[in-house]
C-alpha cells in the first residue's frame, strides 16, 4: 500500500491489490458483511496487524536503530 | 540512510515515547528535535499518567484538520487511539514532521501514508550520535530499559540492539 501525503484535505490513499482479491472484498461489502470496502480494508489491516505485530515492531525498532546510530539528522 | 531523506524539522509526539523517555531519565533529548508538538489527546494522557515528562520543551497543540475519509476508515481499521489519530492528522497538515511513537499500529499507519516515523530506541542512539550523551551512558540506559521503563522490547532484540551500538561505538 502507498499513500501520497498532500497537503491537507488533498491527500489520497492509493493501494495496488490483486482484482481477485478486490473482487473478493467487495463480494463481501455486498453480502452485507461490511458497510463500504472501507471497513473492509480497515478490517483486514487490523487483522494483520493483530497477526504480525511483533513482527512489525521488530523490523520498524530495527530501522530506527540504524536511524538512531548511523542517520544524518 | 539514504541521503535523500528530508531533514528532520520538528516532530509530532504520542504518548509513548515522551513517557519512555522521562522512565529513563532522557526528556532533555527531546529539546534537540525542536518544534515538540503534542496533539491535546496525547497531552491529557501524559498528564494522567506522568505529569513530570510534560516539560518546557513541549507545545501543546490543538485543531489538527481531519484526514480524508478513506484514511480515517484506515486509522480506524487499525483500532488507534484518538491521541495517536491526532498525531497523525498534525503529520498529514504538516507533512515535514515526523512522527515520534512506539506504537506498532501507529507507525505501520504513518509508514504507509509516506511520513517519517521513529520511537524511542532512535531518540537515545541518536543521542550518543549527536553529542547529548556519552555512547557508553546510553548502553547503560539501555540495559535500564526493562526495569526502570514501561517500553517493551523482547529481551533478544534488546540485546542485539545493544551489542550493535557496542560495536558501532568501538565499546564492544
Amino acid at each position: 500500500m502507498s499513500a501520497m501525503p498532500q497537503p491537507q484535505a488533498t491527500a489520497t490513499l492509493e493501494a495496488e491489490v490483486p482484482s481477485r482479491v478486490l473482487g473478493e472484498l467487495q463480494a463481501l461489502v455486498d453480502a452485507g458483511w461490511f458497510a463500504s470496502l472501507d471497513e473492509a480494508v480497515g478490517d483486514a489491516l487490523r487483522r494483520f496487524l493483530d497477526s504480525h505485530r511483533e513482527a512489525i515492531l521488530e523490523a520498524m525498532i530495527r530501522e530506527d536503530v540504524a536511524w538512531g546510530l548511523h542517520g544524518r539528522d | 540512510m539514504a541521503e535523500t531523506e528530508p531533514r528532520l524539522s520538528g516532530v509530532v509526539c504520542d504518548a509513548g515515547p515522551l513517557l519512555h523517555l522521562d522512565e529513563l531519565g532522557c526528556s532533555d533529548l527531546l529539546e534537540d528535535l525542536r518544534p515538540v508538538l503534542v496533539p491535546q489527546a496525547v497531552w491529557a494522557e501524559v498528564e494522567r499518567l506522568r505529569p513530570q515528562a510534560l516539560t518546557p520543551v513541549l507545545e501543546e497543540v490543538s485543531h489538527a484538520v481531519a484526514l480524508p475519509a478513506e484514511i480515517e476508515a484506515v486509522l480506524r481499521g487499525l483500532s488507534l487511539h484518538e491521541g495517536e489519530r491526532q498525531a497523525l492528522r498534525w503529520i498529514a497538515a504538516n507533512p515535514t514532521l515526523t512522527l515520534l511513537t512506539d506504537d506498532a499500529a501507529a507507525r505501520l499507519a504513518a509508514k504507509a501514508l509516506g511520513w517519517r516515523v521513529h520511537g524511542t530506541v532512535g531518540i537515545l542512539l541518536r543521542a550518543a550520535r549527536r553529542g547529548q550523551r556519552e555512547p557508553s551512558a546510553i548502553l547503560e540506559i539501555l540495559r535500564a530499559i526493562p526495569h526502570r521503563s514501561t517500553l517493551h522490547i523482547k529481551p533478544s532484540l534488546l540485546s542485539e540492539i545493544i551489542a550493535e551500538a557496542a560495536r558501532s561505538w568501538q565499546l564492544a
